[in-house]
This record gives structure tokens, sequence and C-alpha cells, in this order.
């Protein structure tokens, strides 16, 4: 049997609450085993070189969204990322930008991702609040299901995020997440909200019209959600819709 | 430190702490959730299969009610379940379902016409009604006689997470990401709140609420594998078993999931079964049918865990670095299905094993799954012991579960257990004031505080994540599908060891503030005890009793064991839980102890059983011709909150009156 | 609630359309920067195709003068180079509303500018790459091409030599060998870039990978000819006397 490679793991390190700290990567090395993952790599690190380590796990498994990172360039989960996809052995881990740095390599997608969902309201809403829980629910197109649940695969993992340069030049930009979810949204027939309703959410500079199909989203979605096409969809439904506010004049 | 006050408090943010927290917001109290994660990561989002209910829609379930799945609930507990709460969650499944339609969950659609499925390893043709076009659909899972299982695709928990919490952000509910609850604040009586740490600043906050709610899920970590996410470290049973005056149930009972892969333990659903999946030993063979001629690779879960790794002992599995495997076979669905309905499976395959389960076979193994056990409650869901201390999901022993759960049925006790005990937690808050006791509050933030000093400051020596990983072997060791005495004894023995050890903990990163390390060593701490708790547990329960497989002692016994294990920790420095049990009353059940279904029946019976069964013939020879409900109702009446007592609908019922009128 | 729903910029309900802060003036500017950017891209492939006939020969660049002049039209059968100021000015007004809708995506801070850099360097990305590539000649076309327009409207004469006289006696090269690449690379990426953004096409790599072989073969062509106007003004003495076919 070969012997198991030598992994060299260059991690970013900083701990913004220490005011003695300042940004750095270090140096580590870790024994290759079959199957070894960045989960189980950075897991080994911190149990047995480094327990000041910070990362963030959850599920390990590629569905909580917890663990995104940018990994020798390219923002992913870091759970399902094999060491072996690496030949060079060599592994570098950075933060996600766009987001509130906790420490080393953990990030505060939660927060920024509740903020999102706040501020364009991304949540179902029925046209009716009350509903008859006893009675047969409402029928809806099978095919119209399986197209949501496709939109809503979601893990909010903030990698299209990082990964949009528009995003990082703006800081209001609301993503390919938060688009994503509003159109989601908008072809769930369930929902009672207009297109014009839709419209003063992200027919703006900072929604829709503020992308400009750069595509980071695309590339780099862990779970290879429909970015493209649905900003497209969004864009060409948005510019058909004339906002309420004009009928004024 | 800082107090902040709310009504209902609720630690956890995954689907059963967010609905629990939605139903007291939606009566007007405050309700304030605290994660230690953003409530969209939260386990619940790993399951992937579906949830129970009874609705009846799809042609191979039509028949279905309340009736069957609490049958089958019950069944699947091995009679170790408490009835009236298994008949209060069959009630509610399929109202639940019909509510998170209308909060955003795209249930996946029956589709009218024919359809070809596979069942049994042969491709079948299923017609379902014009009139059941739209409507929620199911599939088949372990344990069900109907199909019964509803889903979205094979995502179904993330669905209902993120809907579920999408409701919550809707009504603004607050959820203090990042925080971990380490002391619930109490009098011996009453639950005050809890005293809980920020990951982030490692800030003291008290938390003083109205009522408490612990929806922690399960403490499947303790194992070294597990299906489990790595935060389900038992932390929510620890809060109540450190309060020295709250129990624990069935901590015995946990479950084994059949097919997670080797060797990182995640989970492949059941739905890779229910879809007509198969498991195959080494030499290719299906081997299932041998061991269960009727259910095959769709007996309960227990059942299907055990005759695997009987199987791999008579030599059968297949070797690998890791210790031996056996094979789940999804290519006879074809890849389309693969590629739809079983997708997450697919990517799960293609990232972590490298294979294509289109065309590959999937190395799996039984490994940890689920907790039966919990903290104990009553049927409200309240502990029996601390007055405003709640638990729900599988943190709880609500007790739905008895012995083994059946798949579909932890996602649905969720959002269903959420919903009426969300109801009454809400009760609670508007039928009681706050009690607000400063000195207790700085009481029990000072006892924390001391705790997290000593680890600092401390010259313990012990590692934290040593002590973890030994505990961890012992569980997979010893405590595992398989038990005897001889083993749990030393595993008894070693895990008092370990937390005696654990007394003399040091640190080497001593930070205050975010230090994973010293997380780890407040973990760790409180691992040990609901660890030794599964232990004790095992170890007494002389008999095997759904996923308690003992081998010294086969057989069911419900003579002895028909009963409910209750832990508790009353002195703080003892190594050891204390044990007492809770008889389940065979006279109050609507469906005495029975075969269940598998295997030889070599049950001892209790002496009751036949006398209750003759009670129960009479009680139904009585009332002669009547609606099932009123049967129901004789044998064994139920409480539920008004709001949920209406019957379910079914379109069978609008069917069979169409039919009368043509 | 739709009624609950609460713009999260100020949306001015009183404001009128005219007013470009008016929320309809996002999806106006996106449509229009688009639509003017379609214009300018296939006008500018056209643009180099005829003024790559030099390559087949003076005649044929000649006719191809006449003919888009209105040589048909005009008694002589020579055309009016009115059209060219005419157009030109139009083309102008075009490439401003273009310059206008595409100036918000500039970075405008320094900050803005760190950020793009910064991650081009941390998370190398293509299509980012490409943008990138795009805003910089984006921003020199909007110096050069107004040079272009300007000159072409003070001075509409176009024939082989006059525009080989251009080329060559004016140094008009010095400005060609800049702006060829930059508006094919504009150009091109552009109208790839208005495909996907729409929705247009969805086969998006093969796309790109015309839009590369478009940006290749456009600037074989166009740098060809600039070298055939440059051979072809050596050739000639001053003054230049305007070509006319021989029969």
């Amino acid at each position: 049997m070969d012997s198991p490679r030598t992994i060299r793991f260059d991690i970013f390190r900083f701990d913004p609450q220490d005011p003695q700290d300042s940004p750095k990567m270090v140096t580590y090395e870790v024994t290759e085993a079959p199957g070894m993952t960045v989960f189980i790599a950075l897991n080994m690190l911190r149990e047995q070189q480094d327990p000041s380590l910070q990362f963030d796990f959850v599920c390990r498994a590629g569905i909580c969204g917890s663990c995104a990172m940018v990994i020798n360039g390219k923002p992913t989960l870091a759970c399902r990322t094999l060491t072996a996809n690496y030949p060079e052995g060599k592994i570098t881990l950075m933060p996600l930008p766009g987001f509130e740095l906790i420490g080393d390599l953990s990030v505060n997608t939660g927060k920024f991702m509740r903020e999102l969902a706040e501020r364009l309201q991304l949540w179902l809403q029925p046209n009716a609040d009350v509903v008859n829980i006893h009675g047969l629910e409402t029928p809806m197109d099978p095919e119209e299901a399986a197209k949501l649940y496709e939109l809503e695969r979601c893990v909010e993992c903030g990698v299209c995020v990082s990964a949009c340069a528009t995003k990082q030049m703006r800081d209001t930009f609301v993503g390919a997440v938060g688009m994503m979810k509003i159109a989601r949204f908008e072809m769930d027939s369930r929902d009672a909200r207009s297109a014009d309703d839709f419209y003063h959410v992200i027919g703006n500079q900072d929604g829709v019209f503020g992308c400009m199909t750069l595509l980071g989203c695309q590339d780099t979605c862990p779970k290879d959600l429909p970015h493209m096409q649905q900003i497209a969809y969004l864009r060409r439904k948005m510019a058909q819709t004339i906002p309420d506010s004009n009928r004024i004049i | 430190m800082q107090i902040i006050y709310t009504d209902t408090l609720v630690i956890g943010a995954g689907l059963a702490g967010l609905r629990v927290a939605i139903a007291s917001k939606e009566r007007g109290l405050d309700a304030l959730v605290l994660s230690l994660i953003p409530a969209k990561r939260s386990h619940s989002a790993a399951a992937q299969g579906g949830m129970q209910a009874s609705l009846g829609n799809t042609v191979k379930g039509l028949g279905d009610d309340e009736d069957v799945h609490f049958q089958d609930t019950v069944k699947g507990s091995d009679w170790g379940c408490d009835q009236t709460v298994a008949r209060m969650f069959a009630h509610c499944a399929p109202k639940a379902v019909r509510e998170l339609a209308n909060w955003g969950v795209p249930w996946t659609r029956v589709t009218k016409g024919d359809r070809q499925v596979i069942v049994n390893a042969e491709k079948v043709t299923l017609t379902e009604a014009e009139e059941a076009h739209g409507l929620i659909n199911a599939r088949d899972f372990g344990g069900t006689k109907k199909w019964r299982t509803c889903y979205t695709a094979d995502g179904t928990g993330h669905s209902l997470l993120y809907a579920v919490d999408n409701k919550a952000i809707s009504l603004g509910i607050p959820v203090h990401e990042r925080m971990e609850a380490l002391k619930i604040i109490h009098d011996g009586k009453r639950c005050h709140g809890v005293i809980a740490r920020c990951l982030i600043t490692g800030e003291l906050r008290a938390y003083i609420a109205k009522s408490t709610t612990i929806a922690t899920g399960g403490y499947g970590r303790i194992y070294e594998v597990s299906t489990n996410a790595i935060i389900c470290e038992g932390i929510g049973q620890a809060l109540a078993l450190e309060t020295g005056v709250a129990t624990l149930g069935n901590m015995e009972a946990v479950q084994f999931h059949p097919t997670a892969i080797v060797p990182v333990g995640i989970l492949t659903t059941e739905g890779c079964r229910g879809d007509g999946g198969l498991l195959r030993d080494k030499d290719g063979y299906r081997f299932m049918p041998d061991y269960e001629p009727e259910k095959k690779e769709l007996a309960s879960r227990d059942v299907v865990s055990r005759r695997m790794t009987e199987h791999m002992r008579k030599g059968k599995g297949v070797d690998s670095p890791y210790g031996p495997h056996l094979w789940l076979d999804i290519t006879l669905l074809g890849r389309k299905h693969i590629e739809t309905n079983l997708r997450e499976v697919k990517e799960i395959c293609e990232n972590f094993l490298g294979i294509d389960p289109a065309k590959d076979w999937i190395p799996v193994r039984p490994t940890q799954h689920y907790s039966m056990g919990g903290i104990r409650t009553n049927h409200t869901g309240e502990s029996p012991q601390l007055a405003g201390l709640f638990s729900v999901g599988e943190a709880a022993c609500w007790d739905m579960h008895g012995f083994n759960r059946l798949g579909g049925n932890s996602l649905a006790e969720t959002v269903v257990g959420g919903m009426i005990i969300g109801k009454y937690v809400a009760d609670y808050g508007e039928q009681h004031p706050l009690d607000i006791n400063t000195a207790l509050i700085e009481q029990f933030g000072a006892t924390l505080k001391t705790e997290i000093d000593q680890l600092i400051e401390g010259t313990g020596t012990e590692n934290a994540f040593d002590l973890k990983l030994a505990m961890q072997k012992i569980m997979m060791d010893r405590v595992g599908i398989f038990r005897n005495g001889a083993e749990l004894q030393q595993a008894v023995d070693e895990l008092s060891a370990l937390l005696e050890r654990a007394k003399n903990i040091g640190l080497n990163c001593k930070k205050r503030h975010a230090n994973p390390e010293l997380v780890e060593a407040l973990r760790v701490k409180r691992m040990l005890k609901v660890a030794l708790t599964v232990a004790c547990g095992a170890n007494a329960r002389t008999e095997s009793r759904g996923a308690h497989s003992r081998e010294d002692y086969p057989q069911r016994n419900d003579k002895d064991w028909l009963n409910r294990t209750l832990a508790s920790w009353p002195d703080e420095n003892s190594l050891l839980p204390t044990l007492s049990y809770e008889a389940l009353d065979v006279m109050q059940m609507e469906l005495p102890p029975g075969y269940r279904g598998y295997g030889v029946n070599n049950a001892i019976s209790h002496p009751d059983t036949e006398k209750r069964q003759q009670q129960i013939d009479d009680i139904l020879a009585q009332l002669g011709e009547v609606d099932r409900h009123v049967k129901q109702a004789a044998l064994m009446p139920f409480e539920l909150p008004a709001a949920l007592r209406p019957h379910n609908e079914r379109l069978s019922d609008t069917l069979v009156t169409r039919g009368d009128k043509a | 609630m739709a009624t609950n729903f609460l713009p999260n910029n100020s949306t001015n309900k009183g404001h009128f359309i005219k007013d470009f802060s008016h929320p309809i003036w996002a999806a106006r500017a996106d449509k229009l920067q688009s639509l003017s950017g379609i214009m300018l891209g296939v006008f500018i492939v056209m643009h180099l195709h005829f003024e790559s006939s030099i390559l087949l020969g003076k005649e044929a660049f000649y006719h191809v003068v006449q003919f888009l002049e209105g040589g048909v039209f005009s008694e002589s059968g020579h055309g009016y180079p009115l059209l060219t100021q005419i157009f030109s000015a139009f083309m102008l007004l075009v490439v401003i509303v273009h310059a206008v809708f595409a100036l918000r995506r500039f970075p405008t801070q320094l900050g803005q500018w760190q950020a793009l850099r910064k991650q081009m360097q941390f998370l190398p990305h293509e299509d980012t790459k490409i943008w990138f590539w795009q805003m910089v000649t984006g921003f020199g076309l909007f110096f050069m091409v107004p040079v272009h327009l300007f000159t072409m409207m003070l001075d509409p004469a176009i024939g082989p030599h006059l525009s080989a006289e251009r080329v060559y006696y004016d140094n008009a090269w010095l400005l060609y060998v800049l702006l060829l690449p930059a508006v094919v690379v504009h150009a091109i990426f552009g109208l790839y870039r208005v495909c996907v953004k729409w929705g247009l096409v969805s086969q998006r790599f093969a796309l790109l990978k015309l839009a590369k072989i478009i940006v290749a073969y456009l600037l074989v062509i166009g740098v060809a000819s600039l070298i055939a106007y440059i051979v072809i003004g050596r050739s000639l003495e001053l003054p230049i006397i305007p070509y006319v076919p021989m029969n």
C-alpha cells in the first residue's frame, strides 16, 4: 500500500474580538485518510493541533449549508469536499467574503439570511389567513409543486453571495439567494402577491436590475440551482411590470 | 449578567421548537427562540423521506385513517408507547400536513391516471383517481399498512423547516442564534428559564420565561458514528437531567437506521427502500425475504437493522477497511426516478462515495439514527416534575414512539407535537404569571460562571476531545444494536470512570469568547451523564423490546417490563443516574400488547392483556354498528385542545358520497 | 398580505415617471441599456464587415460605400456623404444613451473598486473577469468612440483612398489600433451577456465559446483591413485623388 499523503492546509486565521490579533494565514499538515473530507481534516486539526480553530459544521452531509468557505479560490461546502480532489495536496481555506466574520473560517450567514428574509418578505403570503385544516386540502398542479421544490432546494449557504462581484461592490444588493426566493414565491399559485408587489421589493438597483449577470452564483451553487434562468425570468417579468405607483398619473 | 424576559422561551430552532414558538405568538404571547445555529440549519432539514399522515389520497393509501396510523405506531413501538399520545398524534397529523401546505410546503401531489412504481422488485402500474389529482401524495415507508408518508421529493424536512421558519420570521419571532443554553433556572418545582452562553462573545445571559420548552433534538452524537448532525449531542436532555428533578424517559431506546453509508454514516432515506430499493449481501443476494418473508426490506427499522447485523455476523457482509457492510441497490428504480425523487441520495453518493447510484450499489450499514428516549413529559408536553418545563420533538419522551419509531413518524412528531404542545404551552403562558426571582437567577448564573472559570483557570489535565471520543467508542462498542449484560455493565463502569475524569478537564485555549475547546468541555461533561442514562437503562432492562435488543434476554417481557424507564440525577456528584419505572397500564390501552408480526412470537404476556382484550370485545359488542370515532372514544378517550378536535375529512368520504348520489 | 407590502427603498408615490428616481426607471434603464447595447453591437459587427470589404479589393469597398451612402437614390450614383454624418450623429446619440445607463454599473467609489479587485484575486471566475474587461473597454470607448464619430461627422468622406488617407496620413490608425480590440471585446461579450441576462439562450457555455470565436474572427478581419488601409495609404501620394472604378 502507498503511504498516505500529507496534506498541507493554509488556513485564514483571525479573531476579530482580540484587539491584539491581525489576519494571517497559518499552515497545518494533516495525514490523509481514505475518503477524507475538509470536514474531517478540520476537526482533526482542532482536536489534535489547535483547539482554538473556528469553523462551522452542522449536518456534515451537504444539506444544511453551514460550512461554506472558499477552498482554493472556489466557494463551496467544505463538508462534502474530498481532499482527494486536490492532487497537489495543497488546500487553502478562506472564510466566505461578504459576511460578518465571527473568527477564522466562521462567518455569520445566519444573520444575513434572516435580515434578507425580513427585508424581502420571503415567506408565503396566502390569500386567506384562516384555512380549514380539517377539510380536504386545496389541490395544486403536481407539476407546479415539483417545480417549486426545485427552486426551494436552496440551503442558504451564502456561496452565491460570496461569488457575486456585484454584491461585493454593492452591499445592499440582494444577491442570487434573494432573487431565487422571490422567483419561488412569484411562481407559487398560493401566494397572493402580484407582480407589482414584487416589483416594489426587487424592481430596483439593489434587486434584479442591479444584477450584472456575472453568474458567479450559477457557477458555484452547490445545489446547482438554475440561478441564471430564474434571475432572467424574474427580470423579464419585472421589466413587463409597471409599478403601481404610476397609475396615479 | 443581562436578563431577558419573555413569555414562551424555546430552546432549539428546529421544526418542533419553531412550531411551539409560532403557536404562542399566534395567541399574542411573546416568544423567543435560542439556537446553537441559524434556524434553517437545524437537523430537521435532514429528514429526507417524509412525514406520516393518514390523508389517504393515493390509491395505495385508500382506506387509511387515524385508526390504522395509530395501530401501526403502537405496533412499531413494540407496545412501549403512550397510546393516548399516539392517538393525539395520529389524529392531528393530517391537520399539520394541511396547515403546512398553507405555509408554503410544496408537497408532492397526486397525478391522476397511471403511473409505474416498483413494489417488491417488480414494476406495478398504479391508477390514481381523477378526484385525487393535485391532492397531497404519499409514499411507502417501513412498518406501515398503507402508503402514508407525505413528502416533497426527497427534501421533505428541508421544505418543512424552511416553511416553518419563514412563518416564524413573518411573525417576527426572534431567534437568538449561536446561544447555548447550559443551565435551567428552577426552584425544584418550577422552571423559570435558562442561563445561556453566547458562542461568539462568551457572554452569559439569563432568559426568564413563563414556560421553557426544550426542543433540542436527540442525543445521537454520544455515539461515534451517527446519522445525526454534529450538534445533536443531547445537551437538551442534560439540561433537564442536571436539574436533579426532571426525569428522562426510555433513554435506552436508541434506533439504528438500516441504511447509512459507510464509513461516514450519512443517511440514505428509507424512501430508497420505500420506492423499491433492495438490500443485497456480498454475493449480491437479496437476503431480507429469507428473514422477513412478508415485509422484506420494509419491515420496521429496528427489525431490518438487526437482520442486517445478523446477516453480516454470518459472514455475508462485504469486507471493507471500515468493517463489513451490505449493499443498498436502487439501480432498478431507474435514473429518472433517482434524479428527481432521490436526488439528495444521488448527491450524497456522488460527493461522499464517488459512485453513481443509478449504476452502482451503495455501501450501507445500520447506524445510530434516532433517540426515542428524551425528557419525560406528560401528554401536554410538560415535565411531570418541573412545572413550566416543556419538551417536544426528538428531545422529548412524549412517548409516541415507545421502543421503536416508524420511519416518517419523527418529522411528523416535530410538527404535530409542536402543534399540539404549542397550544398547551400557550395555555400555560396565559394562565401563569412571570415569576422573577433574581437571587435564583444570580445563583444559577454564578454556578455556570464558576464552572467556566474552573475550566479556564483551573489546573485540570484531561483533554475534552479525548474524553468525548472515548465515550463515543464505548457507546458504539457496547451499547449498540445487540446488547448483553456483561458489555453493558462494562460500559456503565467505563462511562462512570470517564465522568470522574471529566471533573478534571483542562483547556489549552484560554479564551473566554469564541472558544471551541471550551464549548466541547462544557458539553462533554453533560453528554457523559446522558450516555450513562442510556447505558444504565439498557443494562437494567432485561428484556428485548423494539430497538432495545438484549442477546441475553431475547424475549419481549410484558409481564415484568411493560413500563417506561425514568432516569434522574438527584445528586450532582454521583457518577450514576437514579432509575425508576413508570408502568404502562394495559387496562387503559386501546390496543393491548400483541404479536408485532416479525420473527417468532415469543413475548411473555402481561397478566392483564387477556382481561383487557375481553373488556374491549365486550365494549365493542355492546356498541354494535356505530361510527369508528364512537368506538374509539369508548375504548380510550383522549384529550386534545379544542381547535384540533374536529374529524379529518378524506377523499374517501366525498368519493363515497358521490357514489351514493349516482 | 399584499396590503401590508412595504417597499424597501423609499418609493415615493408622488413622483412622476419623468423623475429618474421613480422605480420604473430601474426597469427602463436596464431595458434601454440592453437595447442600445444590442443596436451598437449589431452595428459594430456590420460596420467591421463593411470596412473589411477592402480585403476583397478597392472596387468592392467602393461599391459598399456607394450603396450605404444611398448611391441608388442619387443621380450620380455616388450617394450622399451627408447620410454618414446623420448616421454618425444618430449613433452618437445611441452611444450616449448606452453610456448613461451603463455608467451606473461602474464602481464609483474606491471601496467598490478595491472590493472588485480583491474578489477577482481571491475568487477567480471567468464571467467576472470578462465583465471586468468589458468595463475597462467600456471606459476606454467612452472617450474613443466620440472622437471617431466626431471625425466622421466633420469629415464624412469615405472611400478606398479617402479612408486610407485618414488611416495613414491623418494617423487615425493610432486610434483604430486601440479602438478595434476594445470595441470588439466590449460588443461581442456584451451581446453574449444580453442573451444570458434576459434568458434568450440557455446553452450558455456554447454561446460563450461562440462569442470567443467571433471575437477572434473580428479581430483578424479588423487588423487585416487596417493593415490593408495602411498599405494602400503608403502607396498613395498627396494630395489624394478619390478612387473611382476603372470602367
